[in-house]
């Protein structure tokens, strides 16, 4: 097996290339719900760094205050004066506690009041270690289903609709909003909005077993008329096979374990076990924000999930390098 | 008073009575002494002991995660060993370290400072003990047969349940609960008991040292807050998988909020359980380096009683992202930022002690000044996440990670090592060198900070917990990597404490009585103490026993050398009401532990142990209490009827 | 400090052997009954929580829970309180032969009771792994099955203590404490068997 070897280093290499810097960082909003959350934040290390500096200041204070007495300063008017000061410090505590009481209060409020009725809703199911993402309409043939990737347009609300397969998991896109947990037995739901286009990075935050850690997703927010034309897209069958290799990688697809766990649209493989593939070729990444979406990965992944990811639950698939060059052929093709 | 007071040149033990209660209470020799022991300091010493090696044995584990994340995609450490590795930290510094050292070092302290002899039941005393030692290296055996449990130290339903954690694994972590939660009930009970009903004649309610009342606080948050977490871990959690119960199973009316709101129900009073022993160090230590009474002390003891009381009032702000109703998070938003301002008050009257004061800054000092530090720090990072908004970004990211260390160690561990390094002389008579002290302190300090504070930052740039790796274009390998430096630093500052420790045992000055001027009662008595305690039980004449002792101060006569009896005194203000004997070594204990041990890892397979367990404890049960012989009417009673 | 007139605190005169809030067993007692009883409090509010997942209690086809054996055995538990208050008086007097006396009757009627409790368990008409209202009902009164029988053998085992002789005047306030310990079992039923076998019907 050197095939799967040559094509994890190439995977490697290409993760560095591909990926670039990933912007996780809660301080950098790019929507009204993370602005806020921002803005509360700066408040919280400001005031909080002042009432260190000033708490250790005095500490310091007394240190060296006391360091050089000879005697010790006591007695009643001794402790009515100091007692004066501790209430003082007390007070200005509580004040600056019931501000930010106050503040907390009412940017929670504003969070919350951004439900709206006719925002874009999705609704986001967490498996151990994917997202399964379903556009949710009115019109039944409004909707599909699609995984790991979120498209949404700027400048308009979106409802998360959020569930849990299994265990717990907890929905997190830093630049756009606080996370909100994925409990089985609850939908919990959290809205946003995107007020600049980019691609916003999203992690599982609650611990969910072996692959906690590579459970990634993407919120890429596009211009109206290109998330129109998305959306379009998405809404379509997969492409027939254009030509041989393709027909054949589709048969790969349909004839060995591939059909069993995932769906093609327009196929019969029509399995709900594993991510939908329909557009596969249309999305960024591979197995949950672990890889660049590439041949080479794609190939690798495909081959040896469990040198990946180990423990994922998608089984090692040992297929002929004609049959694999057929499925990948196949597989790129479903953009 | 019902007994006299009297002026009497006489009355106190002559040379062959003294001779009497040396025999009488010295402990028997040998390894079967040593398993049937129920001397308090005996007990507390080697629960101290044990205590501090899971404390290494958890900061090994630390120091793994810290060089498995130094960089990103690092191979150090499988996924699975990982998650096995951070759920043992946290399951041992928090089950098999905090509340067990901070309840350890209360058993060999709180009789010495109330001036008693042991403590309320020596037995049970024991038996806590042992039970404490099977959970533990039950742990430990399981982990290293590759039977470690890897779900978190929170173990959160579903992944903990059945059906996502076959194998034992989650077992092993619910019935080390089960010990650890006996245990910790136990010591809560003789504490309780110890300081309500066993204070030295005269040792009113406003004389109770701060430490003492600290540790009474926290036994009663360990009464309230324990039984949640044996609830949802022995009866919920270790039978939805032993015999298909259904509490935390949605698909059959169960939820895995419940879990989540018994554990926190449990795990936010628990931290206030390790820290406010801690706080109780703080302030008997202040005024003995500062060489000056406390300032506010009444204040001192209200902001502990009402820690007590608002940390049952937290528990959610562990959840503010499971999209719980908006007015209930409120409400713990302010009970979360209303406790800090009685830990201000503290904060408050310990600055302004050392600032009326003449501080000496020996090594005790200098670790209670680190803890201010850190602890100021910690509690404003507590404050922010106090705030829900903010919260549901920095949950579950390293934010808190960098918060929760800085109060677990700036608040908990810092003072811990004030307390080693002050009370070392008591325990063993010899005193720790305080150069070594100096580098201890400042390696720990500037390592706890390098460690800890980094991660502030790698969590608003979005690191998530529990994550064995990450990749390198997420930007945080250099963060982490200054963390895992730290984290070398703390290393290195532990091991040199170790060393002090030997070389002290080994060639320490003598310590004498009272070494640092102190002003407690434990002071008052030789290093280490005889075992029992106090020749003549002292009586207390102020709130700062040695400072305050008038120079015709009393001390307590008329009890029998030749029995181990203890004085009962009233709840309120000490009055002598009653002598107590109290019961003589025993191995019953630690078989009755071995009983529960069975019981509990042969829960883990079979149903049928909560039968055959209890049914193998009845005989050392009965044996335990059976009075062994007829013993000589004691004196001054009507005669038992025939 | 032998050597300097001493001022002392002579205690030789207190008594050895206490009852009730001056005796250190009673503080222990009531410090296990606090954690028992909360842990109770929490089972129930599990139970509660619980209840909020389902539209019916008990849920789905499940039957109510009986009445007529949970209630004859709390009239047992509420009926050995006598015996054990007579038991207590005795002890108070230092009365050995009345000790034993109401003692035994006070461990037969708590012997009832235990083999009643797994007459209550089949009242409950669900079996623990069924749902979450079996699972949670069978906890409760499980939970409350191991104090009542703890409180029989204390009790069998005191009573033989003093039938032996082995018995010693400190003995005494042990078997007061055990009255008080099955007062609150008794107590404790009651507010469990309202919970739990009438809830349903109310909830």
């Amino acid at each position: 097996m050197r095939l799967p070897r040559a094509l994890l280093a190439l995977t490697a290499a290409a993760a560095l290339a591909a990926c670039g810097h990933r912007d996780l960082s809660a301080l950098d909003p790019a929507g009204p719900q993370a602005g806020r959350i921002a803005a509360l934040t700066w408040y919280l290390v400001i005031v909080g760094s002042a009432v260190f500096v000033v708490t250790t200041g005095f500490l310091l204070y007394a240190l060296w205050r006391g360091g050089r007495r000879v005697e010790n300063y006591s007695g009643e008017a001794a402790e009515r004066h100091i007692h004066r000061w501790i209430y003082g410090a007390v007070g200005v505590t509580t004040l600056i506690l019931l501000v930010t009481l106050i503040y907390d209060f009412t940017t929670g409020r504003a969070l919350a009041s951004f439900a709206e009725p006719d925002a874009l809703t999705i609704r986001v199911t967490g498996h151990q270690w994917w997202w399964q993402v379903q556009y949710i309409d009115p019109v039944p043939s409004n909707r599909f289903e699609t995984a790991n990737e979120i498209h949404v347009p700027v400048g308009r609300r979106v409802r998360i609709e959020v569930q849990a397969a299994d265990v717990i998991h907890s929905f997190w896109v830093p630049n756009l909003h606080g996370k909100v947990d994925l409990i089985p037995g609850y939908t919990n739901t959290t809205y946003f909005r995107a007020d600049r286009a980019g691609v916003y990075h999203g992690r599982c935050a609650e611990f969910c077993g072996y692959q906690h850690a590579r459970m990634d997703f993407l919120v890429i927010a596009d211009p109206p008329a290109q998330f129109a034309a998305w959306y379009r897209n998405q809404l379509r069958s997969a492409p027939a096979p254009a030509d041989s290799v393709q027909q054949a990688g589709q048969q790969v697809f349909l004839s060995t374990r591939c059909a069993m766990c995932h769906t093609v649209r327009g196929t019969e493989a029509g399995s709900r076990v594993g991510p939908d593939l329909t557009h596969l070729a249309s999305r960024t990444t591979l197995a949950a924000g672990t890889l660049p979406n590439i041949r080479g990965s794609l190939g690798g992944w495909v081959l040896d999930p469990q040198s990946i990811k180990p423990g994922a639950y998608m089984p090692p698939n040992p297929l002929e390098p004609d049959e694999l060059h057929a499925l990948l052929s196949y597989l790129e093709s479903l953009k | 008073m019902s007994s006299t007071e009297a002026r009497v040149p006489a009355g106190l033990l002559n040379p062959a009575e003294r001779e009497l209660m040396e025999r009488t209470w010295r402990p028997r020799r040998g390894l079967w002494g040593w398993l049937i022991a129920t001397d308090h300091k005996s007990i507390a010493t080697r629960y101290i002991i044990t205590a501090f090696v899971f404390f290494l044995l958890g900061g090994i584990e630390a120091f793994m995660i810290r060089l498995q994340l130094a960089r990103p995609e690092n191979h150090l450490l499988d996924p699975d060993q990982y998650n096995q590795i951070f759920t043992m930290h946290g399951t041992t510094m928090m089950f098999l370290f905090g509340v067990p050292i901070q309840l350890a070092v209360a058993l060999y302290l709180v009789p010495l400072m109330v001036g008693t002899r042991n403590v309320a039941f020596p037995r049970l005393n024991a038996l806590g003990y042992w039970t404490y030692v099977i959970g533990g290296l039950f742990l430990y055996v399981s982990f290293f047969l590759n039977t470690g449990p890897d779900a978190g130290w929170f173990a959160y339903v579903p992944l903990a349940g059945p059906q996502f954690s076959a194998g034992k694994r989650v077992d092993v972590w619910a019935q080390m609960v089960t010990f650890t939660e006996i245990a910790a009930l136990t010591a809560a009970v003789e504490i309780i008991v110890t300081v309500l009903k066993q204070r030295a004649p005269g040792m009113s309610l406003n004389r109770i040292p701060i430490y003492v009342w600290a540790v009474l606080v926290t036994s009663f948050l360990v009464l309230f807050a324990m039984p949640s977490v044996a609830l949802a871990s022995t009866a919920m959690l270790a039978m939805d998988r032993l015999v298909g119960t259904h509490f935390f199973n949605p698909a059959e009316g169960g939820d895995p909020l419940l879990w989540q709101h018994l554990f926190w129900f449990f795990g936010h009073p628990e931290v206030y359980i390790m820290f406010i022993p801690a706080t109780g160090y703080v302030s008997d230590i202040i005024p003995v380096f500062a060489r000056r009474k406390m300032v506010g002390h009444t204040a001192l003891v209200l902001s502990l009683v009402a820690t007590g009381f608002v940390s049952f009032g937290l528990w959610v702000h562990h959840m503010f992202t499971t999209g719980l109703p908006q007015l209930g998070q409120s409400f713990f938003t302010g009970a979360s930022l209303m406790i800090a301002i009685p830990s201000g008050v503290q904060i408050f009257c310990w600055i302004a002690t050392l600032w009326a004061g003449r501080p000496r800054f020996d090594t005790p000092l200098l670790f209670v000044i680190g803890f201010i530090v850190l602890f100021v720090c910690g509690g404003i990072t507590g404050v922010m996440i106090a705030s829900v908004p903010f919260d549901q970004q920095a949950h579950d990211t390293y934010f808190i990670v960098a918060h929760l260390h800085y109060v677990q160690m700036g608040a908990f561990v810092f003072p811990l090592f004030a307390a080693f390094y002050y009370w070392f002389p008591k325990l063993t008579g010899r005193l720790l060198s305080e150069r070594m002290g100096k580098w201890n302190f400042w390696l720990f300090f500037i390592g706890v900070n390098v460690t800890f504070f980094p991660q502030h930052f790698l969590g608003l740039m979005g690191m998530t917990r529990r994550v064995y790796t990450y990749l390198p274009e997420t930007g945080w390998g250099p963060l982490n990597l200054l963390s895992t430096i730290g984290a070398v630093m703390i290393a290195v500052s532990v091991v040199l404490f170790i060393a002090n420790v030997v070389r002290s045992l080994a060639a320490g000055l003598p310590a004498g009585a009272d070494p640092w001027g102190a002003h407690t009662l434990e002071w008052d008595t030789a290093s280490p103490p005889p075992p029992y305690n106090f020749a003549h039980i002292p009586v207390v004449d102020g709130l700062y026993p040695l400072w305050e002792r008038s120079p015709d101060a009393a001390v307590v006569t008329g009890m029998a050398a030749g029995k181990r009896q203890v004085l009962v005194t009233s709840v309120m203000d000490a009055e002598p009401e009653s002598i107590y004997e109290h019961p003589g070594p025993s191995i019953w204990p630690l078989i009755v532990a071995l009983t529960i041990g069975v019981t509990f890892i042969f829960g883990i397979f079979t149903p049928w142990a909560f039968l055959v367990g209890p049914a193998l404890m009845f005989a050392p049960l009965v044996l335990w209490f059976w009075p062994r012989r007829k013993e000589p009417r004691e004196r001054g009673f009507a005669e038992e009827p025939a | 400090m032998s050597t300097r007139e001493q001022k002392v605190l002579d205690v030789s005169g207190l008594p050895t052997v206490v009852f009730g809030p001056k005796a250190l067993l009673w503080w222990g007692t009531l410090g296990f009954i606090v954690i028992e009883g909360f842990t109770l409090v929490l089972a129930v509010a599990s139970y509660l929580y619980l209840r909020q997942n389902e539209f019916s209690w008990p849920p789905g086809r499940t039957p109510n829970p009986d009445l007529l054996i949970p209630t004859i055995s709390l009239a047992v538990l509420l009926v050995t309180t006598y015996p054990m208050y007579r038991a207590d008086r005795a002890a108070k007097e230092f009365d050995r032969a009345g000790v034993i006396r109401w003692l035994l009757i006070g461990t037969a009627l708590s012997g009832v009771a235990c083999v009643l409790r797994w007459f209550d368990l089949l009242a409950l008409n669900v079996r623990w792994d069924t749902h979450a209202y079996g699972s949670a009902a069978w906890m409760v009164v499980v939970m409350h099955a191991t104090l009542i029988v703890l409180d029989f053998f204390e009790c069998l085992v005191l009573a033989a203590m003093f039938m032996t002789g082995r018995a010693q005047k400190k003995h005494y306030p042990d078997v007061s404490d055990a009255a008080g310990y099955q007062y609150y079992i008794s107590l404790t039923w009651l507010v469990l068997y309202l919970i739990i076998y009438w809830g349903p019907r109310v909830l």
